[in-house]
This record gives structure tokens, sequence and C-alpha cells, in this order.
């Protein structure tokens, strides 16, 4: 075989795989619209769910996901953007910076069920919180941090050194350089970094399991001390374990697809956020 | 005035500038000219201490501004900075709008008085001779300038805080030559109100410019002199043999 057919052929396989990776996603997303279309109205959105959740809507669970979402934001994005700064500008790049990377690399490839576990004996049992909207935050916000760090510590990272020279060539000194031109520069990044995060808070169920999630419960939460629902355990509860499974089939549906949707928005607007500010701060 | 006294500086292990002694007049240019590595740059950002943002640099010897030991432990390196400002080889501009690059260094300085500051920026432009070219965009990006613009802008950046030194390192070496002599002719008029330094690979730029030259090979300041007589003729066989190019 000569080398151009060798490649013809390489390359027919290469395109084959990922065509074929790109059609299971299709067929993955088509089939959640297909089946969850049909319930999804005004009335499934902004609803409780009724008859043993057999029938009614999922309100109350798109509320606790939106609760937790914001409540892990607000906890983990100051640490989070404050450590890759840390990391980033000010740490020489020492053993702490390596044990701080490691250790952050670690935390995020722990299993999420670990987490939710820790969250239990930690924000639920020891601190008191009881199951709850604060102890699930905290723990979904342990989950995202270095996901957190990392985005920041890269956007950081990406901003070129020649700003900072320039900036403390100026007399401004090493906060005032991190805060009028770096920060404002790795903005874009860190906001998608953000919400990636956002998304993968919505889509969590094993931290939320033992801290906050409820089985069924039909009013809203009326401070961070109570339990809600949430849109992935509510689908897992009405997938395996709700009174009728099959009569609830299509509830399941239209909360997996409410979920892909929430999760799907949130990497749009990402992606929309970068290229604004990124136009808007364009280098060269 | 600038002086320097048996200036010895490391990096690590490697003795990039070797007992270093020299003095600059106010109101001066004085070029530094030497091949590539030979401790320039270097000795440039001992002036204004931005050696200090390099990890692992051992420095032995005086650098003096106005008789002060700038090094001392009294000194502060930010107000240091600001009586001593620098421009980079390449272009460096903030991403933000021609305005607030000028502003920026009055801004972290704790001025503000807007009237003042609006005032200093154009002033500051017009100095660099970039006024006329900006006046209707100052909100605009200063990406959406040329490199030449973009320079001048760094220069106009640095001259809002009123140094009364500036530094120089290559200023005009990633520009065409249109731009090349607007920066030179703006070395010449800024000569009046500052002490200027500049580093340069061209010798007919060195020569244009300023008063006096250094001539450094391998972190050794050969000669230094007045920029006419260096230029015609040397003390030192070696400057004769670098600037008749047959080193290089
Ligand atoms: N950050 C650094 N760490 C280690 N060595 C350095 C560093 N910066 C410069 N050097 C070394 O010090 C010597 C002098 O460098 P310097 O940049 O001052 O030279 P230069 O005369 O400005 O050269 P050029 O004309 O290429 O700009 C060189 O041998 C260089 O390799
Ligand atoms: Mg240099």
């Amino acid at each position: 075989m000569d080398k151009k057919t060798k490649q013809k052929i390489a390359f027919i396989i290469f395109r084959t795989l990922s065509l074929c990776v790109v059609g299971i996603l299709v067929w993955i997303l088509g089939f959640i619209i297909y089946n969850g279309i049909e319930v999804i109205g005004w009335e499934f959105l902004t609803t409780a769910p009724s008859e043993g959740m057999t029938a009614g809507g999922i309100f109350p669970a798109i509320v606790g996901t939106l609760c937790l979402v914001v409540g892990s934001i607000v906890i983990a994005f100051p640490v989070g953007i404050m450590s890759g700064i840390y990391i980033s500008e000010y740490a020489k790049n020492g053993w702490i910076v390596k044990f701080i990377r490691v250790m952050t690399n670690n935390l995020g490839s722990i299993p999420s069920i670990v987490f939710g576990l820790f969250g239990m004996a930690l924000f639920v049992n020891m601190f008191g919180f009881g199951d709850s909207i604060i102890a699930g935050s905290f723990t979904l916000g342990l989950l995202i941090l270095p996901l957190i760090i990392r985005t920041t510590e890269e956007a950081l990272k990406a901003v070129p050194d020649a700003y900072r020279v320039g900036s403390l060539a100026l007399g401004a000194s090493k906060l005032q350089t991190v805060t009028r031109v770096v920060l404002p520069t790795a903005f874009p990044n860190i906001v998608t970094g953000m919400i990636l995060s956002i998304g993968r808070v919505s889509g969590e169920t094993a931290p939320i399991l033992f801290t906050v999630a409820a089985y069924f419960l039909p009013k809203l939460p009326s401070s961070i001390f109570d339990q809600v629902m949430a849109l992935p355990y509510h689908l897992y509860v009405i997938a395996t374990s709700g009174t009728d499974i099959e009569a609830s089939r299509p509830i399941a549906y239209g909360t997996a697809l409410t979920l892909v949707a929430i999760v799907f928005l949130m990497n749009l607007l990402a992606t929309t956020l970068r290229h604004y500010f990124g136009k808007k701060v364009k280098s060269h | 005035m600038l002086e320097t006294k048996n200036i010895n500086f490391y990096y690590g292990n490697f003795h990039a500038l070797k007992n270093i002694s020299m003095k600059m007049e106010i109101n001066t240019v004085t070029a530094f000219i030497g091949p590539s590595g030979c401790g320039k740059s270097t000795f440039l950002r001992l002036f204004n201490r931005m050696n200090d943002l390099i990890d692992d640099t051992h420095l032995t010897g005086e650098c003096l501004i106005d008789e002060q030991n700038i090094y001392h432990k009294s000194v502060q390196v930010d107000e240091l900075r600001k009586k001593v400002g620098m421009v980079f080889q390449k272009p460096n501009p903030f991403p933000k709008s021609i305005f607030e690059n000028v502003a920026y260094g009055l801004r972290v300085n704790d001025i503000r008085n807007k009237s003042f500051i609006a005032q200093r920026v154009e002033e500051s432009l017009k100095a660099a001779a970039l006024w006329d070219e900006v006046k209707d965009k100052l909100k605009k990006s200063a990406f959406e300038l040329s490199g030449g613009q973009q320079q001048r802008l760094c220069i106009a950046r640095a001259l809002a805080i009123s140094p009364s030194i500036l530094l120089m390192d290559e200023p005009a070496s990633a520009l065409d030559p249109i731009s090349t002599s607007k920066i030179e002719e703006l070395i010449y008029s800024l000569k009046k109100d500052y002490t200027i330094v500049i580093v340069t690979h061209n010798m007919q730029q060195a020569a244009r410019v300023s008063d006096k030259t250094g001539f450094f090979m391998l972190g050794e300041l050969i000669e230094f002199n007045d920029t006419k007589k260096m230029f015609l003729n040397p003390d030192k066989e070696q400057t004769q043999n670098y600037i008749t190019g047959r080193f290089g």
C-alpha cells in the first residue's frame, strides 16, 4: 500500500469514529427531547408534583436546583478565585504551590458520592445544619472548588507578562496590578469557568443525596436551613422508586429535558459571554 | 544625575554585569550599544529596579540617582518607579481605552481629580506626539492603534506621572522606519525635560539621538564616551571593531 492510500484510510477511520461520537450524542439528545417534549409546558414548569408524582410539574425541583446553584457559587467563588490568584500571582513556584496544585487536582478527582458522605458528616451532623440548602451548597461548593481554582489559575496564566511588567513599571503595587490589569483581562475566561461549574452543580446527584435533597416536598423553601427538591435527584426518584414508575415515565423524561436544557443554556451563555468580553479586551 | 559604582550583577551564578561604574548627567540622552546578551537590558533595569522581579539574582555595588542609593532599605520601589519611567521593546499597552492607558499611572497613584487627569492625559499625549492622531478616539481600545502609535502611547503613559528619567529598551526595534524616525524625533524633543537612557541595536540611531554612548561587551562596559567621539574616533579598539561591523 502506498503512502497516499494509507493516509486516506487513516483519514476515513478518524472521520467515521468522530461522526459516530457525534451521532450518539445527537441520538441521546433526540431521545430525551422526543420523549420529554410532550409534558413540557407552562404548567409543568410552574406547578408542584401531584398524585404521587405521576402528575403535576417540577416547580419545587427547579427552584431547589437554582437555590443550590446560587448557594454553591456564593460559597465556592470567592474562595476559588482568591486561591487561583494566590497560586498564579503571589506564590513563588516552590513546594507550596506544587502541594496546593496536587491537592486541588486530587480533590477534583474524588468521586462525588464521597463528597456527599463527607458533606453529611461535616455540614449536616457536625455543624448541625441538618439536611438543608446550606449543607448542600457547601458540599457542592467543595466539589466545584478545584474546577474554579484551575480555571482561574489558567485564565491568569494566559495574561501576558508584559501587562504586569508595564503596570509595575508605572509605580503600581502588585495588588493594583492584579486587580486593575490582570483580573479584568482574565475575566472572560474566569466567567466561563464559573458558568461551566454551574452546569456541573445543577447536574450532580450524589453530593446532595445525604445533604439536602428531599424525596417529595411540594412547598418552596423559606430559609437556607430548609430542605429542597432538586432536578437530578427528582429524576432519580421518579425513575426508580416513585409510586407508579410507568405512569411517571413521561414526567421523568420531561425532568431530564429540563435539566439538559438548563445545562445547555448555561454553556451557551458561557460561550456568548466569553465572546462578548473577549471582544472588549481583545489583545493584538 | 544617574551614577553607578562598581556594579556587579548575577543571575544565579551567571555574572551578567562586571564592575560597572559610570555617570549620566541630567537632560542628556545616553545610548547603550553592544552585541546581544552583553547585559544592556540588565543594566537599564537596575535604575527602576525591575530586576527585583527576577528570582535568584544578586547585586553588589551602588546605583545612585541624585546621590541617593536606590537600593537602600529606605527606598520605596513604587515611589522610585514613579520617578523613573520605562518604555519596553514591544509596545505593551493595557487592554483598556487610549485614555485609560495614559491615566493608569495617575489612578494607581491615587489621583482622583477628573479634570487634572484629563489635563495630564492631554499633555502627555501631546508630549508623545500622538495627540493629533487620537484626540477624537480617546475612548477607543488602545489595540486599535498601529504598532508605532502604541509605542508612542506607552511613552505618553510613562510621561503622565511626570518622571524625571526615562528608560527605553530598544523602543523602536519592533517598528517600521517611519514610526522609528517619529520616536527618534520624540526622544530629541523630550531631552530638554527628561534624562533619557536608551538601549539600541541600531548604530545610526545611537549616533542620531544620543549625547553619550556606552559600549558593552560580555557584561563589561568597554567604553563610555561622547557619542561623536565614540563613532568617529573611539578610544578602544574593541569599540572600533564593533562599530565598523566586525562584531555583531
Ligand atoms: N531572567 C534571566 N535569567 C537568567 N539569565 C538572564 C536573564 N535575563 C538575562 N539573562 C542573561 O544575562 C545576559 C544579559 O542579558 P540582557 O538581556 O541584559 O542582554 P542584552 O544586552 O539586553 O541583549 P539583547 O540585545 O539581546 O537584548 C545574557 O547572557 C542573558 O542570557
Ligand atoms: Mg535587551
